[in-house]
């Protein structure tokens, strides 16, 4: 469904407004109500100089923005768009509704949650629609996450167009480190109408991005940048407005069809690209794709999915999930993509984990972290809807089937949320055994993904691995219908494939035989365990025979980096005889797993812990009050007891015991307080005396620390606020935490706490550094 | 601007109170200052205004910025301009240090600590590109919201007047605190006479109260 959209767009509004005496300080919006005609006159010049869209003056006019001002967002808004719509009148121009950026930081970079994004916007949305925008133009963006915020919002509100461009700087990405490639993926799937860059850059600069950006959309692209930079003395831009519209004929070449200009152009600018005439540029075909903010992957070339995160049969996974851990998830996550995985499935269904807030959970906390794209896999649609919502890029989702009922569920939402989608080839009579069949359901999957309106590139189809050793002659089976939807569909094939060799001795060997046939018959994206070297060196070996890894470059370097003295990934190296202890106080953390799987042949897991690991962390947080080590290496030592700590809660849960428990605490940094390394560092230590911490994370209300302490009965609490502006949050919640019927000890520490202070707001306790908070903690639990 | 300015390791250390230290400890936080390097890029924005003196403080009319307060007074009074900056790492560093707080601990403490002499550096650096521009001009210590009586509710409004939201994605939340996490904004004072060092020492620090090397008896150096 092509719109109408239209082709030539206004100038800097800001800039005008400035030039025409609008007062430092002043928020601009509040002038559509106290000097309608200010703003009028400046749209009206745009209209005359050709403008066939104008943006209203409601940049800013969000809930948050507004706070101050006394106005309302529907008063502010409505009086912008009835601004514009009279000025756009005079030539039947269109009047946008101008939407920026809300302010503040959405999770996880920031604390304000996604959902409550997408109300603030939508109030905005709203009131937009209601005065009558033509369209709504999303600019100046940043942060993938808001920006999808943004849309999502409109198109829940209303069936306006909406252009959206973001920022990039010289870097070629956004501040948030979205790259165009990503932000154009994204908000295709999400249903923008057209995409583009505006702002923060000159035309010319613009020329690489526009150009990414025109190489990931089948939609118009945008170009509305500055005049150059402001200079910081005398506020004057550096490109007039000749030197503008040569340089917007290059990025017209570029691929930007859309035009007009950001801070610093004025109606002289439009005029003169009104006047311009502009080349057209070529469509080179987009292909399929998936991806993160930061990092955009092409479907185009044998793509590893990591299996790792996913409970079925891994106990420690499972016993993160019940106790809401997703550090541990992340730290999968990590290693998966250290170990060259190009996508991650993420499986967090298990008995007793409510998926619908875990999984969106896990891809917020992954997402935090980890660059790659994410494959969301659950059977549960509620789950499903609430990950891709707060999912930041184009996400995968495994999966859908032949049935009826997951193809209505499941499809709608791949379509909203403008996802991938892997289909399986099943249906009401299970997996079929014949090659045809299977095939006949992938056409299938794909006609009726094609009807619900997505892409042909982001339909992908699993034509299911069974295990050899039961139906043997299933094997054969599935290689056929993944040559045959290969080639006969042309889609991307995805397969799990450990799953065949299971039952059998030497596993690997017929994981990677099968591994190899698949890729033959034209298996592009493999489910697997990147951490298995066998596995990923076939699969460095089969992109060197498709050519696909050029020069055999990739192929070359991993192997380079393979030597028989190839160092330890923690980077340091142990000589041969070494006590677990030392090998704690020296931070070597792979040397002490493997000291302690040593020791638990011979040795009880408890008293490693009180003779062993204990003395060790002890002699190191002893020797940093001294001033003989410092925080890192007092770290590194607590990590290393940490890598044997797993160990022994590895041996703990296979005997169906519980792990070392030396006692819960809580620990959270206050309401308002976003700066939580100080508390992070004194988890890790606390982790590894034995402690378990339910860390609550930064800016948390005291209503919620409060229930956790309620509903968990915690007996101490530990809270670290940095600044002094949080202190008052600090002290509110330590008497909340007072207040209860059992209270708990509370202790409380960060770079503005004092011991006086302490007391002065009734905790128990002033931890002034990590080995404080370790003896406090020791106190309350040991006595 | 942006500048490739290097993470300054022996300032790094002495935020980790491991001044002078060398061996493991030196080749942390080294190693650590080659990975920001090459993965974040410190910026920075600035821009002059002219000052007036009112009743409630100083004025920066420019700006719209009024400055309350004795700090301000008295670091201001011999100049008739100054300069609001706005630097940060970036939330590239936020995030680069989130993974290593999964990966390694230890190193995210050594990254925190050479972000924040980073930040400092990229201050000088802002600081010089001013010193440059304005020559024959003398310039003030530089100091923030937060010094002092300035007070940190004047973050949001430093912000809007530097645009720093759209030139370098800095905001500030509820509790008047910059993110990304990496971020400080500054002013430095213009004058036509020399200008003394007014804002040096443990008088005009907020961490004075808890500081180790106080503690111990001796100083940061700053």
């Amino acid at each position: 469904m092509e719109r109408k959209l239209p082709v030539l767009l206004d100038g800097a509004m800001g800039t005008m407004l400035q030039r025409s005496g609008m007062k430092p300080g002043t928020i601009p919006e509040t002038l559509n109500i106290t000097a309608p005609e200010m703003v009028a006159e400046v749209q009206r010049a745009y209209i005359r100089a050709g403008s066939r869209a104008i943006y209203a003056n409601t940049f800013g006019a969000n809930g948050l923005k507004l706070k101050d001002t006394g106005y309302t967002v529907k008063e502010i808004v409505s009086a912008g768009v009835r601004i514009a719509k009279e000025c756009a009148a005079e030539t039947g121009a269109m009047a946008g509704l101008d939407v920026g950026p809300l302010g503040v930081m959405v999770e996880p970079l920031g604390s304000l949650p996604f959902e409550e994004a997408v109300r603030l916007y939508r109030e905005v949305m709203k009131a937009g629609a209601d005065a009558g925008a033509d369209l709504i133009a999303i600019e100046t963006m940043s942060d993938l996450t808001e920006t999808r915020a943004a849309v999502i919002a409109a198109k829940e509100t209303t069936d306006l167009p909406v252009l959206v461009t973001m920022s990039f700087d010289s870097t070629g990405r956004t501040f948030t480190g979205c790259t165009p490639a990503s932000m154009a993926r994204t908000l295709e799937g999400l249903g923008a109408d057209a995409v583009g860059v505006n702002c923060s850059l000159g035309p010319k600069e613009m020329i690489p991005i526009i150009r990414e950006i025109r190489a990931n959309t089948t939609l118009p692209v945008i170009a509305k940048p500055n005049a150059g930079l402001p200079d910081p003395v005398t506020g004057k831009y550096g490109v007039n407005a000749e030197e503008f519209a040569a340089a917007m004929q290059e990025l017209a070449a570029a691929g930007a069809e859309i035009r007009g200009g950001c801070c610093g152009t004025d109606p002289t600018f439009i005029e003169t690209l009104a006047k311009t005439v502009f080349p057209a540029a070529e469509r080179p075909p987009v292909g399929g794709a998936v991806c993160s903010g930061p990092v955009c992957v092409r479907t185009d070339g044998i793509r590893v999915i990591g299996e790792r995160i996913n409970p079925t049969g891994k106990k420690r996974l499972q016993q993160a999930l019940l106790e809401d851990d997703t550090d541990y998830l992340v730290e999968m996550a990590i290693r998966q993509a250290d170990a060259g995985a190009d996508l991650l499935d993420v499986n967090v269904g298990y008995p007793g984990v409510d998926e619908v807030t875990m999984l969106p959970k896990a891809v917020k906390a992954i997402q935090a972290a980890v660059d790659l794209p994410l494959q969301l896999d659950t059977t549960n649609p509620e789950a499903l809807e609430a990950a891709l919502r707060v999912y930041s890029g184009k996400a995968a989702v495994n999966s859908v089937n032949g049935k009826e009922e997951s193809l209505r569920t499941v499809l709608p939402l791949v379509k909203k949320y403008g996802a991938a989608v892997v289909g399986l080839t099943l249906d009401e009579n299970g997996i079929p055994d014949t090659a045809e069949k299977r095939f006949a359901i992938a056409e299938k999957i794909l006609n009726r993904a094609l009807a619900a309106g997505i892409p042909r590139e982001d339909v992908w189809i699993d034509c299911l691995t069974l295990t050899v050793s039961a139906q043997q002659e299933q094997a054969r089976e599935t290689l056929k219908a993944v040559r045959m939807v290969t080639e006969k569909l042309g889609l991307r094939t995805v397969l799990g494939v450990s799953n065949i060799s299971f039952g059998l001795p030497s596993r690997m060997t017929v994981t990677t035989a099968f591994l190899a046939s698949a890729l033959e018959a034209g298996l592009t994206m493999p489910i697997v365990n990147p951490n298995t070297k066998e596995i990923m060196d076939l699969i460095a070996a089969r992109r060197v025979l498709t050519g696909e890894d050029r020069e055999c470059r990739a192929y070359v370097e991993r192997f380079a980096e393979e030597s028989p003295e190839n160092r330890p990934a923690d980077g340091k190296t142990a000589p041969a005889e070494m006590t677990l202890g030392e090998a704690i106080r020296r931070g070597l953390r792979n040397e002490a797993g493997k000291l302690t799987v040593r020791a638990l042949q011979t040795r009880k897991e408890m008293e490693l812990v009180e003779q062993e690991l204990i003395p060790a962390l002890e002699q190191t947080g002893e020797k940093y009050e001294q001033g003989k080590v410092f925080l890192p290496q007092l770290l590194s030592a607590a990590q290393a007891a940490q890598a044997a700590f797993e160990e022994i809660r590895g041996s703990l849960l296979k005997k169906g015991e519980k792990g070392a428990d030396r006692g819960t605490l809580i620990m959270a940094t206050v309401q308002g307080d976003i700066h939580d390394i100080g508390k992070n560092i004194v988890i890790t230590v606390l982790e590894n005396y034995g402690y378990r911490v339910r860390d609550l994370g930064r800016d948390v209300p005291p209503e919620t620390i409060v229930k956790e302490t309620q509903e968990k009965g915690i007996r101490l609490v530990g809270l670290s606020a940095l600044m002094t502006t949080t202190l008052p949050a600090m002290a509110e919640t330590v008497r909340r935490l007072k207040m209860l019927d059992n209270p708990p000890q509370v202790m409380v520490g960060g770079a503005v706490v004092t011991e006086d202070y302490a007391r002065s707001i009734g905790a128990d306790y002033y931890a002034k550094d990590v080995r404080d908070a370790v003896k406090i903690t020791s106190r309350v639990f040991n006595g | 601007m942006n500048g490739s300015i290097r993470v300054p390791v022996d300032e790094a250390l002495r935020y980790m109170r491991a001044a002078g230290a060398e061996g493991e400890i030196r080749r942390m936080a080294e190693e650590t200052a080659e990975t920001l390097e090459s993965r974040v890029t410190p910026r920075w924005t600035w821009r002059t205004c002219r000052i007036e003196r009112g009743r409630e403080g100083i004025a920066l009319p420019e700006a719209g910025l009024t400055l309350p307060g004795t700090l301000a007074e008295k670091m201001l009074a011999e100049c008739d301009a100054a300069a609001l900056l706005a630097v940060t790492l970036g939330a590239g560093f936020d995030r680069l240090e989130k993974e290593w707080e999964t990966r390694d601990m230890a190193r995210a403490a050594v990254m925190d600590a050479c972000g924040s002499a980073w930040t400092e550096a990229a201050c000088d650096a802002a600081e010089e590109e001013i010193r440059q521009r304005f020559q024959g001009k003398y310039l003030t210590d530089r100091f923030s919201p937060g010094y002092g009586d300035l007070p940190l509710s004047l973050q949001a409004d430093f912000l809007r007047a530097l645009d720093a939201g759209k030139r370098l994605g800095v905001t500030a939340n509820q509790s008047f605190l910059l993110l990304p996490c990496k971020s400080v904004t500054a002013i430095i004072g213009l004058a036509d006479i020399p200008q003394g060092a007014k804002i040096r020492g443990c008088a005009c620090c907020g961490l004075r109260e808890n500081c180790e090397y106080r503690k111990r008896g001796k100083t940061c150096g700053t």
